[in-house]
């Protein structure tokens, strides 16, 4: 059970993943697509956050005497998934937005029947 | 004091000031990119000379650098901003005239945002930084791929940006595993340690940092996105995105591959992915009747060839790759620009609806022409020197493969030659009148718009001075050599990046 104790975060992120990118590839309805892009961001977070989290570790703050520097989670992911949040929002937020425009044009979200542009 | 950071610092600062000026007056926001770039021009003009033989770094914050987030002004980052400013200044005069429907003040945002992101990849010397950078980059391209919120524009805005979005994410598990090997995201502080960590656990970072950014690069299996954006763009964006956006991502994969992970191994699949790339899109471009998925689809090809280029990896070939660029960013642009007023006139982007046009638009045309006799490589313009630079590094090598892969580009530049000599063709020798009249004769129809006439002056100064660049440069390569060759020097020298970065 050790190996599902240690690891259990980055099964959980790349399962997240492999959901998301799953449904990117299989699903036709643009809005599911969407969603799909969602799950894979929060996987793509939630394995920043693991590659800096420590065990019972504590917050990256020297707020009280007794707090060892080497117990301290690490700081930097958490900056980095403060920024991939919100250019993940971003990113949904547009799609959205896009979607919204192209349902008005085609009356349909299914991307099947979305191809007047080939190759 | 000049330095590196004016150069993305001002234009963002003024991209987001537009929307204010904008409420004053709304007609200065169409002025304030190109004031923008000018300045962006300017001072990478004064930065390129003092950086040649040592790069100029940059740390954000006072911290040194491993701990700060860093700008490395070297060779290779002044040579593209450069390149940047230019080509976006010519693109935001040429688009005065040009933009006239819509949010016109949201579209002149955008551009200046995402020359900013440009500016951004190309100058940091952090991975995380480069990858928000590049989110600037594609999240503003997204966005103008469906200014003009047609159909074509918003349909392949979709496309890009599911794909890119993609691409980004694996950039990030990318950034993110290499950040679990290393605790560091700089640049230079991860390659200093590559080496201690073993061959197997730096491969699935690299294959996915350069799958992400080969989205955005457009390399062969990853490019379906490319044609549909860059033809359904408004032709200014398409210009900027052909000529700006995707050799900045190129630029991104051999930062990737020479100055992080220095692997050496993977050359030689990277001179196949682009002779690849480089056949296949010259081949789709051949069988193309609009002319603007032409122009992409040959945006394909000569992404293929820098590639090919790059990864033969001596200086000579880097060199080569980095001069195809330059030209190739001119000579595209150029050929969107022009293509631009044509279908402006004619009203279709149909290159059979292009007949006759040498004679209405005699300037626009010889535009055109040039940019398309550079792009295949014809001798007084800019593609002749790049290209024969790239055979001779090619041949220089000795070795059997890279003779055979040059022998097959230049297969693909007679394909290339193929189709554009045919829409030249189609411009200058066919006879209106006949024309005119099998053309009612056999459909019946309205004739071609009468009221055809020259593009205007804001249109024709940025064209002309890209042909006078791309003649200049061509006739007299020596101006650019130097940049090129320190910049291939700074690309393949490793050691020389790390120690300038960490003291």
């Amino acid at each position: 059970m050790s190996f599902l104790n240690d690891y259990i975060y980055y099964i959980g992120a790349f399962g997240l993943i492999f959901v998301g990118l799953y449904i990117i590839l299989v699903k036709r309805n643009l809005i599911k697509v969407i969603i799909g892009l969602g799950i894979l961001d929060t996987g793509v977070n939630l394995f920043l956050i693991s590659v800096g989290y420590i065990t019972e570790g504590t917050a990256p703050i020297f707020s009280r005497p007794g707090i060892d520097a080497e117990r301290m989670v690490d700081p930097v992911p958490q900056a980095l998934v403060l920024t991939a949040i919100v250019i993940g929002v971003a990113v949904l937020a547009l799609a959205l937005s896009l979607a919204i425009r192209l349902y008005q044009h085609y009356g349909t979200l299914n991307l099947r029947r979305i191809r007047e542009q080939k190759w | 004091m000049v330095t590196p950071v004016l150069l993305i610092a001002v234009p963002l600062g003024l991209a987001l000031a537009i929307p204010l000026f904008a409420l004053f007056w709304k007609g200065a926001a169409k002025y304030i990119p190109p004031v923008a770039l000018a300045f962006n021009l300017a001072v990478s003009l004064l930065l390129l000379p003092r950086v040649l033989d040592d790069p100029l770094i940059v740390s954000i914050g006072g911290w040194r650098p491993p701990f700060c987030i860093n700008l490395v002004a070297g060779p290779v980052g002044v040579l593209f901003s450069a390149i940047i400013a230019l080509v976006g200044l010519l693109v935001s005069i040429y688009a005065l005239d040009y933009i006239k429907e819509g949010a016109t003040e949201k579209y002149h945002t955008l551009y200046l945002l995402l020359l900013t992101g440009a500016t951004g990849v190309v100058l940091t010397g952090d991975v995380f930084n480069l990858f928000v950078f590049f989110e600037i980059l594609c999240i503003s391209s997204y966005a103008l791929v469906a200014y003009l919120r047609d159909k074509a524009g918003i349909e392949s805005a979709v496309k890009y940006l599911i794909q890119g979005a993609v691409g980004s994410s694996l950039l990030l598990i990318g950034i993110g595993l290499l950040y679990g090997q290393f605790g560091t995201l700089n640049m230079a502080d991860i390659a200093g340690q590559i080496g201690s960590a073993s061959p197997m656990s730096l491969f699935v970072p690299m294959i996915l940092m350069i799958t992400g950014l080969g989205v955005e690069a457009a390399i062969f299996p990853l490019n379906a996105w490319l044609p549909d954006a860059h033809s359904s763009a408004p032709s200014s964006i398409s210009a900027i995105l052909s000529g700006i956006a995707i050799e900045v991502g190129l630029y991104a994969v051999a930062r990737v591959v020479f100055t992080i992970f220095g692997a050496s191994s993977i050359f030689l699949l990277l001179a196949f992915v682009g002779i690849v790339t480089l056949l296949v899109g010259e081949m789709c471009a051949f069988s193309q009747n609009n002319i603007k998925r032409m122009l992409a689809y040959s945006s394909i090809g000569q992404i293929g060839l820098i590639l090919f280029a790059l990864a033969i990896a001596t200086s000579y070939g880097v060199a080569g790759g980095l001069f195809q660029l330059v030209s190739h960013t001119l000579a595209k642009a150029l050929l969107f620009l022009a293509a631009g007023y044509m279908i402006y006139q004619t009203g279709s982007s149909q290159i059979s609806a292009l007949e006759g046009m040498g004679k209405k638009m005699p300037l626009t045309c010889l535009a055109f022409t040039i940019g398309a006799f550079s792009l295949v490589g014809l001798p007084p313009f800019v593609g002749f020197p790049s290209k024969f630079l790239i055979v001779r590094a090619a041949l220089a090598t000795g070795e059997t493969v890279f003779a055979v892969l040059i022998g097959l580009a230049l297969l693909g530049t007679v394909i290339e030659a193929a189709y554009f000599f045919r829409v030249i063709q189609v411009l200058y020798f066919k006879r209106e009148n006949e024309l005119t009249e099998t053309h009612e004769a056999a459909f019946g129809g309205p004739k071609p718009n009468p009221g055809s006439k020259e593009a205007p002056v804001a249109a024709l100064i940025p064209m002309f001075v890209l042909v006078a660049l791309i003649v200049v440069v061509g006739i007299y390569p020596k101006l650019v050599t130097d940049a090129l060759n320190s910049a291939a020097g700074e690309l393949l020298d490793r050691l020389g990046y790390i120690r300038s970065v960490l003291g």
